[in-house]
Protein backbone atom coordinates (compact mmCIF):
# COMPACT_ATOMS: atom_id res chain seq x y z
CA UNK A 1 0.00 0.00 0.00
CA UNK A 2 2.31 2.50 1.36
CA UNK A 3 5.07 1.19 -1.44
CA UNK A 4 5.69 4.94 -2.86
CA UNK A 5 6.97 6.00 0.54
CA UNK A 6 10.93 5.02 1.53
CA UNK A 7 11.61 3.69 5.10
CA UNK A 8 13.87 6.02 5.62
CA UNK A 9 11.65 8.65 4.43
CA UNK A 10 9.77 7.71 7.01
CA UNK A 11 12.41 7.83 9.35
CA UNK A 12 13.58 11.12 8.47
CA UNK A 13 9.93 12.69 8.41
CA UNK A 14 9.64 11.56 12.29
CA UNK A 15 13.16 12.99 12.99
CA UNK A 16 12.31 16.55 11.84
CA UNK A 17 8.57 16.06 13.94
CA UNK A 18 10.50 15.59 17.19
CA UNK A 19 12.54 18.57 16.77
CA UNK A 20 9.95 20.64 15.82
CA UNK A 21 8.16 19.13 18.95
CA UNK A 22 11.07 20.07 21.52
CA UNK A 23 12.25 23.08 19.92
CA UNK A 24 8.71 24.06 20.76
CA UNK A 25 9.03 23.37 24.12
CA UNK A 26 12.46 25.01 24.46
CA UNK A 27 10.61 27.93 22.97
CA UNK A 28 8.65 28.77 25.77
CA UNK A 29 11.46 28.01 28.36
CA UNK A 30 13.90 30.08 26.39
CA UNK A 31 11.58 32.31 24.28
CA UNK A 32 9.44 33.66 26.87
CA UNK A 33 10.15 33.03 30.19
CA UNK A 34 14.01 33.04 29.22
CA UNK A 35 15.63 30.55 31.62
CA UNK A 36 18.28 28.74 29.23
CA UNK A 37 18.46 24.91 28.38
CA UNK A 38 20.67 23.35 27.55
CA UNK A 39 19.90 19.94 28.54
CA UNK A 40 17.32 19.22 26.30
CA UNK A 41 18.21 15.78 25.26
CA UNK A 42 18.29 14.87 28.79
CA UNK A 43 14.09 15.20 29.68
CA UNK A 44 13.93 13.70 26.13
CA UNK A 45 16.24 11.06 26.30
CA UNK A 46 14.59 10.24 30.11
CA UNK A 47 11.34 9.98 28.67
CA UNK A 48 12.86 7.58 26.16
CA UNK A 49 14.70 5.53 28.90
CA UNK A 50 12.12 5.17 30.87
CA UNK A 51 9.53 4.30 28.95
CA UNK A 52 12.02 1.62 27.46
CA UNK A 53 13.18 0.12 30.45
CA UNK A 54 9.53 -0.09 31.95
CA UNK A 55 8.49 -1.50 28.75
CA UNK A 56 10.87 -4.55 28.01
CA UNK A 57 11.80 -5.05 31.41
CA UNK A 58 8.82 -4.89 33.83
CA UNK A 59 6.38 -7.39 33.40
CA UNK A 60 2.78 -6.08 32.75
CA UNK A 61 -0.19 -7.73 33.25
CA UNK A 62 -1.84 -6.40 30.48
CA UNK A 63 -0.86 -5.99 26.87
CA UNK A 64 -1.14 -3.48 25.03
CA UNK A 65 -2.12 -0.26 24.43
CA UNK A 66 -2.21 -0.52 27.51
CA UNK A 67 1.41 -1.14 28.64
CA UNK A 68 2.58 1.53 26.00
CA UNK A 69 -0.14 4.17 27.57
CA UNK A 70 1.37 3.21 30.96
CA UNK A 71 4.69 3.44 30.00
CA UNK A 72 4.36 6.39 28.53
CA UNK A 73 2.30 8.02 30.66
CA UNK A 74 5.44 7.37 33.48
CA UNK A 75 8.36 8.78 30.98
CA UNK A 76 5.96 11.60 30.96
CA UNK A 77 5.81 12.11 35.05
CA UNK A 78 9.40 11.14 35.04
CA UNK A 79 10.79 13.60 32.88
CA UNK A 80 8.08 16.37 34.53
CA UNK A 81 9.39 15.65 37.83
CA UNK A 82 13.25 15.99 36.41
CA UNK A 83 12.29 19.27 34.82
CA UNK A 84 10.78 20.23 38.16
CA UNK A 85 13.83 19.27 40.11
CA UNK A 86 16.38 21.04 37.74
CA UNK A 87 14.41 24.38 37.81
CA UNK A 88 14.04 24.39 41.10
CA UNK A 89 17.87 24.06 41.28
CA UNK A 90 18.63 26.80 38.56
CA UNK A 91 15.63 28.96 39.45
CA UNK A 92 17.36 31.78 41.06
CA UNK A 93 20.59 31.21 38.73
CA UNK A 94 21.61 33.35 36.18
CA UNK A 95 22.47 32.02 32.36
CA UNK A 96 25.33 30.60 33.33
CA UNK A 97 24.26 28.58 36.54
CA UNK A 98 20.85 27.30 33.94
CA UNK A 99 23.67 26.19 31.26
CA UNK A 100 25.90 24.30 33.73
CA UNK A 101 22.59 23.08 35.26
CA UNK A 102 20.90 22.25 32.14
CA UNK A 103 23.90 20.35 30.94
CA UNK A 104 24.42 18.79 33.78
CA UNK A 105 21.65 17.16 34.16
CA UNK A 106 21.80 16.16 30.44
CA UNK A 107 24.78 14.65 31.16
CA UNK A 108 24.04 12.67 34.01
CA UNK A 109 20.94 10.86 32.08
CA UNK A 110 23.26 9.74 29.16
CA UNK A 111 26.02 8.19 31.94
CA UNK A 112 23.08 6.55 33.64
CA UNK A 113 22.14 5.28 30.36
CA UNK A 114 25.37 4.10 29.67
CA UNK A 115 26.45 2.70 32.87
CA UNK A 116 23.41 1.40 34.46
CA UNK A 117 23.60 -1.66 31.91
CA UNK A 118 21.92 -4.35 33.97
CA UNK A 119 18.83 -1.80 33.29
CA UNK A 120 19.84 -0.14 30.08
CA UNK A 121 22.02 -2.19 27.88
CA UNK A 122 24.43 0.06 28.69
CA UNK A 123 26.33 1.20 25.10
CA UNK A 124 25.34 -2.15 22.87
CA UNK A 125 21.73 -0.81 24.12
CA UNK A 126 18.47 -2.66 24.38
CA UNK A 127 15.77 -3.78 22.14
CA UNK A 128 11.78 -5.26 22.34
CA UNK A 129 9.73 -2.08 22.19
CA UNK A 130 6.70 -2.72 19.93
CA UNK A 131 3.97 -0.61 18.73
CA UNK A 132 1.24 -0.66 20.58
CA UNK A 133 -1.02 -1.90 17.49
CA UNK A 134 -0.59 -4.39 14.47
CA UNK A 135 -1.59 -3.62 11.44
CA UNK A 136 1.10 -5.77 9.27
CA UNK A 137 3.76 -4.66 7.66
CA UNK A 138 6.25 -2.28 9.43
CA UNK A 139 6.48 0.26 7.26
CA UNK A 140 2.93 0.60 7.63
CA UNK A 141 3.07 0.35 11.48
CA UNK A 142 5.70 2.94 11.01
CA UNK A 143 3.32 5.56 8.99
CA UNK A 144 0.58 5.22 11.44
CA UNK A 145 2.75 6.35 14.52
CA UNK A 146 4.21 9.35 12.76
CA UNK A 147 0.49 10.35 12.12
CA UNK A 148 0.02 9.82 15.87
CA UNK A 149 3.38 12.29 16.18
CA UNK A 150 2.25 14.70 14.10
CA UNK A 151 -1.18 14.93 15.97
CA UNK A 152 1.20 15.30 19.29
CA UNK A 153 3.42 18.24 17.90
CA UNK A 154 0.02 19.54 16.81
CA UNK A 155 -1.53 19.35 19.99
CA UNK A 156 2.19 20.84 21.85
CA UNK A 157 1.79 24.02 18.74
CA UNK A 158 -1.82 24.37 19.46
CA UNK A 159 -0.84 24.47 23.49
CA UNK A 160 2.16 27.19 22.94
CA UNK A 161 -0.26 29.28 20.88
CA UNK A 162 -2.66 29.11 23.63
CA UNK A 163 0.08 29.47 26.20
CA UNK A 164 0.99 33.24 24.24
CA UNK A 165 -2.73 34.50 24.68
CA UNK A 166 -2.88 33.09 28.02
CA UNK A 167 -2.60 35.37 31.60
CA UNK A 168 -0.01 32.59 32.35
CA UNK A 169 1.77 33.47 29.27
CA UNK A 170 1.99 36.80 29.84
CA UNK A 171 3.64 36.30 33.28
CA UNK A 172 6.34 34.25 31.62
CA UNK A 173 7.04 36.98 29.42
CA UNK A 174 6.84 39.11 32.30
CA UNK A 175 9.47 36.63 34.40
CA UNK A 176 12.06 36.81 31.17
CA UNK A 177 11.99 40.70 30.90
CA UNK A 178 12.44 42.00 34.17
CA UNK A 179 11.94 39.24 37.02
CA UNK A 180 11.73 41.79 39.90
CA UNK A 181 8.67 43.75 38.64
CA UNK A 182 6.90 40.82 37.51
CA UNK A 183 7.37 39.75 41.41
CA UNK A 184 5.40 42.45 42.27
CA UNK A 185 2.02 41.88 40.47
CA UNK A 186 0.99 39.39 43.23
CA UNK A 187 1.69 35.74 41.26
CA UNK A 188 4.83 33.65 42.29
CA UNK A 189 7.48 34.05 39.44
CA UNK A 190 9.25 31.04 41.31
CA UNK A 191 6.19 28.72 41.28
CA UNK A 192 5.57 29.99 37.30
CA UNK A 193 9.02 29.00 36.18
CA UNK A 194 8.71 25.95 38.05
CA UNK A 195 5.25 24.86 36.53
CA UNK A 196 6.83 26.01 32.96
CA UNK A 197 9.87 23.46 33.41
CA UNK A 198 7.49 20.50 34.47
CA UNK A 199 4.71 21.01 32.04
CA UNK A 200 7.65 21.29 29.01
CA UNK A 201 9.61 18.63 30.45
CA UNK A 202 7.21 16.18 30.85
CA UNK A 203 6.26 17.21 27.00
CA UNK A 204 9.26 16.65 25.85
CA UNK A 205 9.82 12.60 28.15
CA UNK A 206 6.62 12.03 26.05
CA UNK A 207 8.49 13.20 22.95
CA UNK A 208 11.50 10.69 23.67
CA UNK A 209 8.48 7.80 24.57
CA UNK A 210 7.34 8.19 21.22
CA UNK A 211 10.75 7.74 20.12
CA UNK A 212 11.21 4.44 21.64
CA UNK A 213 8.58 2.82 19.93
CA UNK A 214 9.39 4.06 16.15
CA UNK A 215 12.88 3.01 16.87
CA UNK A 216 11.97 -0.10 19.26
CA UNK A 217 15.56 0.35 20.41
CA UNK A 218 17.51 2.12 23.48
CA UNK A 219 21.14 3.71 22.66
CA UNK A 220 22.70 6.27 24.65
CA UNK A 221 24.03 7.59 21.09
CA UNK A 222 20.75 9.12 20.54
CA UNK A 223 20.37 11.20 23.67
CA UNK A 224 23.59 13.11 23.14
CA UNK A 225 23.66 16.85 22.46
CA UNK A 226 23.38 16.73 19.31
CA UNK A 227 19.37 16.35 19.97
CA UNK A 228 19.94 19.79 22.10
CA UNK A 229 21.41 21.17 18.90
CA UNK A 230 19.19 20.97 16.67
CA UNK A 231 16.16 22.12 18.72
CA UNK A 232 18.48 24.76 19.56
CA UNK A 233 19.70 25.88 15.87
CA UNK A 234 16.24 25.46 14.75
CA UNK A 235 14.38 27.49 17.24
CA UNK A 236 16.99 30.45 16.96
CA UNK A 237 16.80 30.70 13.46
CA UNK A 238 13.10 30.67 13.11
CA UNK A 239 13.06 33.15 15.73
CA UNK A 240 13.41 32.34 19.44
CA UNK A 241 9.68 34.30 20.76
CA UNK A 242 7.52 33.26 18.19
CA UNK A 243 5.05 30.40 18.51
CA UNK A 244 6.41 29.06 14.96
CA UNK A 245 9.66 30.02 15.31
CA UNK A 246 10.85 26.03 15.86
CA UNK A 247 8.60 24.90 12.84
CA UNK A 248 10.05 27.17 10.14
CA UNK A 249 13.58 26.97 11.94
CA UNK A 250 13.54 23.11 11.57
CA UNK A 251 12.30 22.81 8.30
CA UNK A 252 14.87 24.91 6.90
CA UNK A 253 17.52 22.64 8.71
CA UNK A 254 17.41 19.65 9.71
CA UNK A 255 14.09 19.32 7.26
CA UNK A 256 16.32 20.74 4.27
CA UNK A 257 19.14 18.15 5.17
CA UNK A 258 17.51 15.11 6.77
CA UNK A 259 14.82 14.89 3.87
CA UNK A 260 15.39 17.38 1.17
CA UNK A 261 19.23 16.78 0.55
CA UNK A 262 18.98 13.34 1.81
CA UNK A 263 16.15 11.83 -0.05
CA UNK A 264 15.80 14.42 -3.12
CA UNK A 265 19.06 15.66 -4.11
CA UNK A 266 21.01 13.77 -7.24
CA UNK A 267 24.81 13.48 -4.95
CA UNK A 268 26.65 10.53 -4.89
CA UNK A 269 25.82 8.10 -2.97
CA UNK A 270 29.27 7.73 -0.66
CA UNK A 271 28.62 11.14 0.11
CA UNK A 272 25.84 10.61 2.18
CA UNK A 273 27.65 8.54 4.41
CA UNK A 274 30.81 11.01 4.86
CA UNK A 275 30.49 14.42 3.58
CA UNK A 276 26.49 14.86 4.15
CA UNK A 277 26.73 14.70 7.58
CA UNK A 278 29.64 16.86 8.12
CA UNK A 279 28.45 19.51 6.16
CA UNK A 280 24.89 19.23 7.60
CA UNK A 281 26.85 20.36 11.53
CA UNK A 282 29.01 22.42 9.43
CA UNK A 283 26.00 24.58 7.66
CA UNK A 284 23.41 24.42 10.51
CA UNK A 285 26.96 26.52 12.80
CA UNK A 286 27.05 28.95 9.44
CA UNK A 287 23.10 29.52 9.11
CA UNK A 288 22.86 30.09 12.74
CA UNK A 289 26.12 32.76 12.74
CA UNK A 290 24.52 34.41 9.50
CA UNK A 291 20.80 34.62 10.78
CA UNK A 292 22.40 36.08 14.41
CA UNK A 293 24.71 38.81 12.49
CA UNK A 294 21.73 39.81 10.00
CA UNK A 295 18.53 38.95 11.60
CA UNK A 296 19.22 38.90 14.92
CA UNK A 297 15.65 37.46 16.22
CA UNK A 298 15.32 34.82 13.90
CA UNK A 299 13.84 34.23 10.47
CA UNK A 300 10.42 35.63 11.62
CA UNK A 301 11.81 38.62 13.11
CA UNK A 302 10.28 39.36 16.92
CA UNK A 303 7.79 39.01 18.49
CA UNK A 304 4.30 40.42 16.96
CA UNK A 305 2.21 40.43 20.33
CA UNK A 306 -0.98 42.56 18.81
CA UNK A 307 -1.56 40.43 16.09
CA UNK A 308 -1.52 37.43 18.27
CA UNK A 309 -3.87 39.32 21.55
CA UNK A 310 -6.14 40.52 18.56
CA UNK A 311 -9.11 39.88 20.90
CA UNK A 312 -8.26 41.67 23.88
CA UNK A 313 -7.34 44.70 21.82
CA UNK A 314 -10.68 44.70 20.62
CA UNK A 315 -11.70 45.37 23.90
CA UNK A 316 -12.92 49.20 22.42
CA UNK B 1 -16.13 58.95 66.74
CA UNK B 2 -14.72 60.45 69.82
CA UNK B 3 -11.39 62.29 70.57
CA UNK B 4 -9.47 61.23 67.63
CA UNK B 5 -6.25 63.34 68.44
CA UNK B 6 -4.57 61.14 70.55
CA UNK B 7 -5.78 57.88 68.74
CA UNK B 8 -2.59 55.81 67.11
CA UNK B 9 -3.54 56.35 63.43
CA UNK B 10 -6.00 53.63 62.83
CA UNK B 11 -6.27 54.52 59.34
CA UNK B 12 -2.00 53.59 58.98
CA UNK B 13 -1.56 51.93 55.68
CA UNK B 14 2.11 51.90 56.08
CA UNK B 15 4.26 51.82 59.20
CA UNK B 16 7.55 51.64 58.64
CA UNK B 17 10.21 50.94 61.99
CA UNK B 18 13.92 51.52 62.19
CA UNK B 19 14.38 49.61 58.77
CA UNK B 20 17.87 49.01 57.71
CA UNK B 21 18.49 47.29 53.98
CA UNK B 22 20.99 47.75 51.14
CA UNK B 23 22.49 45.57 48.71
CA UNK B 24 24.89 42.78 49.78
CA UNK B 25 25.76 43.38 53.25
CA UNK B 26 26.21 47.44 53.04
CA UNK B 27 23.32 49.09 54.07
CA UNK B 28 22.09 52.42 52.39
CA UNK B 29 19.75 52.99 54.94
CA UNK B 30 20.54 53.67 58.53
CA UNK B 31 17.53 52.98 60.09
CA UNK B 32 14.10 54.90 58.70
CA UNK B 33 11.08 55.25 60.51
CA UNK B 34 8.09 56.66 59.09
CA UNK B 35 3.86 56.08 58.93
CA UNK B 36 1.93 56.81 55.80
CA UNK B 37 -2.01 57.44 56.82
CA UNK B 38 -4.28 57.39 53.32
CA UNK B 39 -2.51 60.83 52.36
CA UNK B 40 -0.37 61.21 49.54
CA UNK B 41 3.47 61.18 51.67
CA UNK B 42 6.21 62.39 49.44
CA UNK B 43 9.91 61.04 50.23
CA UNK B 44 12.18 64.66 49.48
CA UNK B 45 16.01 62.91 48.44
CA UNK B 46 18.80 64.14 46.07
CA UNK B 47 19.99 61.94 43.56
CA UNK B 48 21.69 58.76 45.58
CA UNK B 49 19.82 59.48 48.86
CA UNK B 50 18.57 55.94 48.67
CA UNK B 51 15.06 57.16 47.60
CA UNK B 52 14.79 53.82 44.75
CA UNK B 53 16.36 51.45 47.34
CA UNK B 54 13.59 52.36 50.40
CA UNK B 55 10.81 51.99 47.42
CA UNK B 56 11.99 48.77 46.17
CA UNK B 57 12.25 47.43 49.80
CA UNK B 58 8.54 48.52 50.65
CA UNK B 59 7.62 46.73 47.04
CA UNK B 60 10.04 43.74 49.02
CA UNK B 61 12.39 43.42 46.38
CA UNK B 62 15.30 44.13 48.63
CA UNK B 63 15.58 42.20 51.89
CA UNK B 64 15.08 44.03 54.95
CA UNK B 65 18.55 43.74 57.37
CA UNK B 66 16.68 45.34 60.38
CA UNK B 67 13.66 46.79 61.54
CA UNK B 68 10.27 46.08 60.27
CA UNK B 69 7.30 47.03 57.86
CA UNK B 70 4.02 46.69 58.30
CA UNK B 71 1.02 46.71 55.78
CA UNK B 72 -2.31 47.34 57.01
CA UNK B 73 -0.91 46.27 60.22
CA UNK B 74 0.36 43.21 58.38
CA UNK B 75 3.88 42.32 59.06
CA UNK B 76 5.72 42.18 55.55
CA UNK B 77 8.90 42.12 56.26
CA UNK B 78 10.20 38.54 55.38
CA UNK B 79 6.82 38.32 53.07
CA UNK B 80 7.84 37.70 49.48
CA UNK B 81 7.28 40.53 46.78
CA UNK B 82 3.85 38.63 45.33
CA UNK B 83 2.27 38.08 48.89
CA UNK B 84 2.86 41.73 49.08
CA UNK B 85 0.81 43.23 46.49
CA UNK B 86 -1.52 41.20 47.62
CA UNK B 87 -2.04 43.24 50.38
CA UNK B 88 -2.77 46.13 48.33
CA UNK B 89 0.55 47.23 47.38
CA UNK B 90 1.33 48.51 43.86
CA UNK B 91 5.04 49.62 43.02
CA UNK B 92 5.98 51.69 39.78
CA UNK B 93 9.59 51.69 40.02
CA UNK B 94 11.97 54.82 38.18
CA UNK B 95 12.99 52.65 35.40
CA UNK B 96 12.46 49.58 33.22
CA UNK B 97 8.61 50.44 34.74
CA UNK B 98 7.15 48.99 31.64
CA UNK B 99 7.65 44.87 30.28
CA UNK B 100 8.63 46.32 27.09
CA UNK B 101 7.67 42.83 24.91
CA UNK B 102 4.07 43.50 25.82
CA UNK B 103 1.19 45.68 24.32
CA UNK B 104 0.12 48.04 26.52
CA UNK B 105 -3.19 46.26 27.18
CA UNK B 106 -1.44 43.36 28.03
CA UNK B 107 0.57 45.73 30.93
CA UNK B 108 -2.39 46.86 32.05
CA UNK B 109 -3.76 43.22 31.84
CA UNK B 110 -1.06 41.73 33.83
CA UNK B 111 -1.68 44.00 37.30
CA UNK B 112 -5.55 42.04 36.98
CA UNK B 113 -4.15 38.98 37.78
CA UNK B 114 -5.01 39.61 41.42
CA UNK B 115 -8.27 41.02 43.03
CA UNK B 116 -11.69 40.38 42.89
CA UNK B 117 -13.31 42.71 40.32
CA UNK B 118 -13.38 42.17 36.62
CA UNK B 119 -10.52 43.09 34.29
CA UNK B 120 -12.90 45.65 32.30
CA UNK B 121 -14.55 47.15 34.92
CA UNK B 122 -10.67 48.17 36.27
CA UNK B 123 -9.55 48.67 32.55
CA UNK B 124 -12.35 51.16 32.07
CA UNK B 125 -11.29 53.34 35.31
CA UNK B 126 -7.37 53.20 34.38
CA UNK B 127 -8.75 54.66 30.51
CA UNK B 128 -10.76 57.39 32.32
CA UNK B 129 -7.91 58.43 34.28
CA UNK B 130 -5.57 58.15 31.13
CA UNK B 131 -7.89 58.58 28.21
CA UNK B 132 -4.44 58.77 26.52
CA UNK B 133 -3.79 55.09 26.92
CA UNK B 134 -7.53 54.10 25.45
CA UNK B 135 -6.99 54.45 21.86
CA UNK B 136 -3.26 53.00 21.28
CA UNK B 137 -4.11 49.60 23.33
CA UNK B 138 -2.50 47.65 21.11
CA UNK B 139 1.26 49.47 20.67
CA UNK B 140 4.40 47.49 22.18
CA UNK B 141 5.18 49.18 25.52
CA UNK B 142 8.73 49.25 24.50
CA UNK B 143 8.25 51.61 22.14
CA UNK B 144 6.45 54.19 24.27
CA UNK B 145 7.59 57.82 24.94
CA UNK B 146 8.76 58.27 28.76
CA UNK B 147 5.45 59.80 29.42
CA UNK B 148 3.39 56.94 27.79
CA UNK B 149 5.28 54.56 29.70
CA UNK B 150 4.58 56.15 32.93
CA UNK B 151 1.40 56.21 32.18
CA UNK B 152 1.28 52.74 31.33
CA UNK B 153 3.31 51.73 34.48
CA UNK B 154 0.87 53.58 37.19
CA UNK B 155 -2.28 51.97 35.07
CA UNK B 156 -0.77 48.50 35.49
CA UNK B 157 -0.24 49.49 39.47
CA UNK B 158 -3.54 51.02 39.67
CA UNK B 159 -5.04 47.72 37.99
CA UNK B 160 -3.70 46.01 40.94
CA UNK B 161 -6.48 47.43 43.05
CA UNK B 162 -3.92 48.71 45.41
CA UNK B 163 -4.03 50.14 49.08
CA UNK B 164 -0.86 51.88 48.87
CA UNK B 165 0.86 52.99 45.67
CA UNK B 166 4.55 53.47 45.54
CA UNK B 167 5.47 55.98 42.79
CA UNK B 168 9.32 56.36 42.60
CA UNK B 169 10.26 59.61 40.83
CA UNK B 170 7.00 59.25 38.79
CA UNK B 171 7.86 62.95 36.46
CA UNK B 172 11.58 62.45 36.37
CA UNK B 173 12.74 63.30 32.70
CA UNK B 174 9.50 64.25 31.76
CA UNK B 175 8.29 68.09 30.28
CA UNK B 176 7.41 70.79 32.68
CA UNK B 177 4.13 70.21 31.16
CA UNK B 178 3.83 66.48 31.71
CA UNK B 179 4.82 67.08 35.32
CA UNK B 180 2.19 69.13 36.36
CA UNK B 181 -0.23 67.09 34.43
CA UNK B 182 0.63 63.59 36.11
CA UNK B 183 0.95 65.45 39.57
CA UNK B 184 -2.75 66.41 39.40
CA UNK B 185 -3.39 62.80 37.92
CA UNK B 186 -1.77 61.60 41.01
CA UNK B 187 -3.81 63.76 43.37
CA UNK B 188 -6.95 62.59 41.14
CA UNK B 189 -6.25 59.05 41.48
CA UNK B 190 -5.90 59.63 45.86
CA UNK B 191 -9.19 61.42 46.26
CA UNK B 192 -11.25 59.39 44.10
CA UNK B 193 -9.83 55.86 44.91
CA UNK B 194 -8.93 56.66 48.06
CA UNK B 195 -5.53 55.06 47.63
CA UNK B 196 -2.75 56.13 49.84
CA UNK B 197 -0.07 57.54 47.62
CA UNK B 198 4.05 57.48 48.97
CA UNK B 199 6.01 58.96 46.08
CA UNK B 200 9.82 60.34 45.57
CA UNK B 201 11.27 63.30 44.30
CA UNK B 202 13.94 65.45 44.05
CA UNK B 203 12.60 68.72 43.48
CA UNK B 204 11.26 70.70 46.97
CA UNK B 205 9.11 72.48 45.14
CA UNK B 206 7.39 69.77 42.60
CA UNK B 207 6.81 67.90 45.81
CA UNK B 208 5.42 70.33 48.03
CA UNK B 209 2.65 71.05 45.56
CA UNK B 210 0.87 67.88 46.02
CA UNK B 211 2.09 66.20 48.87
CA UNK B 212 0.00 66.24 52.39
CA UNK B 213 3.16 65.64 54.35
CA UNK B 214 7.43 65.27 53.04
CA UNK B 215 10.62 63.18 54.50
CA UNK B 216 13.67 64.45 53.48
CA UNK B 217 15.93 61.36 52.93
CA UNK B 218 19.37 62.09 53.40
CA UNK B 219 22.41 59.74 53.68
CA UNK B 220 20.42 57.14 54.63
CA UNK B 221 18.48 58.47 57.22
CA UNK B 222 14.61 60.10 57.22
CA UNK B 223 14.17 63.43 58.78
CA UNK B 224 11.12 64.20 60.76
CA UNK B 225 7.97 63.88 58.47
CA UNK B 226 6.51 67.44 58.38
CA UNK B 227 3.28 68.78 57.25
CA UNK B 228 3.79 70.43 53.99
CA UNK B 229 1.89 73.54 54.49
CA UNK B 230 4.37 74.11 57.52
CA UNK B 231 7.86 73.31 55.18
CA UNK B 232 9.76 76.40 54.96
CA UNK B 233 13.39 76.36 53.66
CA UNK B 234 14.71 76.73 57.11
CA UNK B 235 13.11 73.31 57.68
CA UNK B 236 13.97 71.96 55.13
CA UNK B 237 17.71 73.05 55.40
CA UNK B 238 17.25 71.17 58.90
CA UNK B 239 16.56 68.12 57.33
CA UNK B 240 18.33 68.05 54.72
CA UNK B 241 21.15 68.30 57.51
CA UNK B 242 22.68 71.51 55.39
N1 LIG C 1 22.08 47.63 42.67
C1 LIG C 1 22.89 48.32 43.51
N2 LIG C 1 23.98 47.73 44.03
C2 LIG C 1 24.78 48.40 44.90
N3 LIG C 1 24.58 49.67 45.28
C3 LIG C 1 23.51 50.31 44.80
C4 LIG C 1 22.60 49.67 43.88
N4 LIG C 1 21.63 50.55 43.56
C5 LIG C 1 21.91 51.68 44.24
N5 LIG C 1 23.03 51.54 44.97
C6 LIG C 1 23.61 52.56 45.84
O1 LIG C 1 22.69 52.87 46.86
C7 LIG C 1 22.66 54.25 47.10
C8 LIG C 1 21.25 54.78 46.98
O2 LIG C 1 20.82 54.63 45.64
P1 LIG C 1 19.32 54.86 45.21
O3 LIG C 1 18.44 54.18 46.18
O4 LIG C 1 19.19 54.48 43.79
O5 LIG C 1 19.18 56.44 45.37
P2 LIG C 1 18.12 57.44 44.76
O6 LIG C 1 16.99 56.64 44.19
O7 LIG C 1 17.70 58.29 45.89
O8 LIG C 1 18.81 58.24 43.71
C9 LIG C 1 23.63 54.89 46.13
O9 LIG C 1 24.83 55.15 46.81
C10 LIG C 1 23.84 53.85 45.08
O10 LIG C 1 25.15 53.91 44.59
MG1 LIG D 1 16.17 56.60 42.40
Amino acid sequence: MLDWLDAFLISGFFGVLQIIGLGLLVHLQMGLSRVANFGVAGFWGLGLYVFGVLYIKVDWPFGDPFQFLICAFLATVASGLAGLLVAWLIADLDVDGALVGTLGFATVVLILATTQTELTGGATGLGGMRFPYDLGPAKTNEFVWVLITTVLVGAILLYVRWVHRSPYGRLLIAVGTNEPLARSLGKSTTRAKLTLFATTSALMGLLGAMQGVMFRFLNPATITINITLAALAGLILGGITRVWGAVVGVLFTVGLFDIVIQFYAPLPQEWFTQAIPVAREAVFGAALVLVLLFRPKGLLGEMKRPQLMRRIHDFN
Amino acid sequence: MADTITEPTTDTVLEVRNLRSGYGTVPVLNGITFDVRNEIFTILGSNGAGKTTLLATLARLIPVMDGSIHVQGQDVSNMPAYSTARLGVGYVPQESAVFPDLTIMENLSIGAMIGKRSTEERLEEVFDTFPDLRTKTHLRAGNLSGGESRMVACGRALMQDPQLLLLDEPTAGLSPLYVEQFFETIELIHKTRNVAVLLTEQNATKALGIADRVMVLSLGEGSEPLDAGDVTTERLKEAYKL
